[in-house]
């Protein structure tokens, strides 16, 4: 490589680098914060690497620890509280996973159906279920909100799963009709000279066969249920209920807000899907891409 | 047993796509269906799959009614075009899998599998998932899938038509071969005349829904039912001549201004008379240099080489072109005049409005 070409390459790695550090700096200062004490977060001038590494602000979530904030020797309790945290958790694993597992379970089927079987109104289905997706949650939590007091299931987590099974499920199906549409027939054909009856053929040859978009459906779902705001907000009133990410919305409560259980919330939310996207990213990728081209 | 389509009707809409197939294939046989794309044939084939059901009409084995049968139940097996092996199952796995359906016991279903890959060499691939294979070796595992379940009925839609040239004239002696060796009954789809011929015991030539013709390669080649049969099966391909007429026992080409040309004395017509459609085949046109009691003057217009033979096109004058083949080192170039010798048992005479040959009534 030519003296020019290293320095056009030094400096584009360079480039990158900042803009990477740029993106990544909020969640960098947001794991900073959160191995800080109660004192250094609110020290001045603010230090990005915390002067003492402590693990105090996750000890006080996990345990549900009420923590005080030290200054000028006296104590100043705050009113957050961590206790309800792994409650929140739990609430946002349960509703997740639900909603996710209920959308692949639908959609997989409806999108098999359209794409196999023939009856009136088969191919115009999956736009008109694309066509509900489309419209803002805003307009939806309403309605939605009085179906779920109709049926007395606010203030519960079945609202919640419900609620994100609406917002979910057409994009799973609109997603996996474009993937069922790109698995030969043939192969449906060969099981079933081979014996296997229509359902044995869906789950031995077409669920395996669309297992990268039903991959990326999945961690689709996971992620909109895991961070919705809104729905939550709307249908759970009592602090128990709720899922992490309005929980964490009180230790904005009180005299101060405690950054540092906050940012501890704040990782600890993210880490999960940030590992979960990571492992299937690949099949993402996949699943995305299929889709889009035989779409 | 014989199987017996009776009667086969297929409809999409208003479409016929077949009409009236009635067939009996014998018992062991290697049954070619043969025809131009659109001609019915793998819809004929996918209805003996009961992949689809025929619009009227039966399908029998034996004394069994087997058209109302779903497709797992006829213990058929078909190799597809494509293959269709399941990509995300090893070589193993997609042998195995119709007998894992049918609750064969684990032990007799690894000892089958591993009979069929060997029959196949195959066995070195039975770890490998289908992407992992060549096309030969894609066709093999699917042949596996097909035998390893001994079905009294194969079905082959156009299995070598993915393969290249070469390849494929392997595979045509192996597909044979094995047909030899477990002796059931073979139904095979091609668009490819040659494959027909060189693998058959007998040949169905379809057109537009219809069975032209049913019977041994060597009777459709010999003594094709009509112009379409015989214009379809022989390569190259047979020569029409629309200017010829039979009469007195005579078969003569109309030259227009130069009169009628007699070729050769008319071949058994059932005491037909008239304007006929005239086919002979080039392997049947005897090409010389010099002039000849009883051959016809023409002009070399075009040579094509093609290995030991070259194809002449010969011009007729107002009469029409014929195509010869002839030995590639005869002295025959383009822009010559040469004598065509036309042997009247290889001379075919076909009805012009129907295509009836009319040798055979």
């Amino acid at each position: 490589m030519t003296t020019l070409g290293a320095v056009r390459q030094a400096i584009a790695y360079l480039v990158l680098l900042l803009v990477t550090f740029l993106i990544c700096f909020p969640l960098i200062w947001a794991l900073s914060t959160s191995l800080k004490s109660p004192r250094d977060v609110m020290a001045t001038p603010p230090r990005l690497l915390p002067p003492q590494v402590t693990l105090e602000n996750y000890r006080n979530l996990i345990t549900g620890k009420q923590q005080y904030y030290r200054a000028d020797q006296s104590y100043v309790p705050t009113t957050a509280a961590p206790q309800h945290f792994t409650s929140w958790f739990a609430n946002s694993v349960v509703v997740s996973l639900g909603s996710t597992a209920i959308s692949i379970l639908i959609s997989t089927l409806a999108a098999y159906s359209v794409t196999r079987f023939r009856y009136w109104g088969r191919r115009i289905i999956p736009y008109f279920s694309l066509l509900g997706y489309m419209v803002p949650s805003i307009i939806l939590v309403f309605p939605l909100f009085l179906v779920m007091a109709e049926l007395r299931l606010t203030n519960s987590l079945w609202s919640l799963t419900f609620g994100y099974v609406s917002i979910t499920l057409p994009f799973c199906m609109w997603l996996l009709w474009a993937f069922f549409r790109g698995i030969p027939i043939e192969l449906e054909e060969a099981a079933m000279i081979d014996g296997a009856s229509r359902l044995r053929v869906f789950v031995d040859i077409v669920l395996p066969s669309a297992a990268p978009g039903i991959i990326a459906a999945a961690i689709f779902s996971l992620i909109v249920s895991w961070n919705d705001f809104l729905f939550a907000r709307v249908f759970i009133n009592s602090i128990e209920n709720l899922p992490l990410t309005v929980g964490v919305m009180h230790f904005f409560e009180g005299t101060h807000v405690d950054w540092g259980l906050m940012m501890a919330s704040a990782v600890l939310m993210t880490v999960p899907m940030a590992c979960l996207f990571m492992l299937m990213q690949r099949h993402l990728v996949a699943g995305f891409g299929a889709g889009a081209v035989k779409g | 047993m014989t199987i017996r389509l009776e009667h086969i009707w297929k409809s999409f809409g208003p479409v016929a796509a077949l009409k009236d197939v009635d067939l009996e294939l014998p018992e062991r046989a290697f049954v070619t269906l043969v025809g131009p794309s659109g001609c019915g044939k793998t819809t004929l084939l996918r209805i003996l799959a009961g992949l689809e059901s025929a619009t009227h009409g039966a399908i029998w084995h034996g004394a069994t009614r087997v058209s109302d049968l779903a497709p797992g139940k006829r213990d058929i097996a078909m190799v597809f075009q494509s293959y269709a092996l399941y990509p995300h199952m090893n070589v193993r796995g997609n042998i195995a899998y119709g007998l894992r359906v049918r609750g064969t016991p684990r032990e007799e279903i690894a000892e089958r599998v591993l009979e069929v890959a060997r029959v196949l060499e195959i066995e070195h691939l039975l770890g490998r998932k289908p992407k992992a294979l060549s096309g030969g070796q894609r066709q093999r595992v699917a042949l596996g899938r097909a035998i390893v379940r001994k079905p009294w009925l194969f079905l082959m839609d156009e299995p070598l038509s993915n393969l290249d040239a070469k390849l494929r004239v392997t595979m045509r002696g192996e597909l044979k071969r094995l047909h030899m060796r477990l002796e059931t009954t073979t139904v095979y789809v091609t668009h490819d005349q040659l494959e027909a011929m060189t693998m058959s015991d007998r040949i169905a030539v379809m057109d537009q829904g219809v069975v032209q013709q049913y019977a041994t390669p060597a009777e459709v080649y010999n003594r094709p039912a009509n112009a379409f049969v015989a214009g379809f099966i022989g390569s190259p391909p047979m020569n029409f001549v629309g200017t010829a007429s039979v009469s007195g026992g005579e078969v003569a080409l109309d030259c227009g201004p130069d009169g009628r040309i007699p070729i050769a004395a008319a071949p058994p017509v059932n005491g037909f008379s008239g304007a006929a459609l005239l086919g002979v085949r080039p392997q049947d046109l005897e090409v010389l240099p010099a002039r000849r009691a009883g051959a016809v003057p023409a002009v070399a217009t075009l040579i094509q080489l093609v290995g030991s033979e070259k194809l002449v096109e010969l011009a007729f004058g107002a009469a029409g072109k014929l195509t010869a083949q002839v030995r590639a080192d005869a002295p025959i170039e383009a822009g010559h005049r040469v004598w065509v010798g036309f042997d009247p048992a290889r001379l075919h005479l076909f009805e012009p409005a129907s295509g009836r040959n009319l040798a055979l009534g």
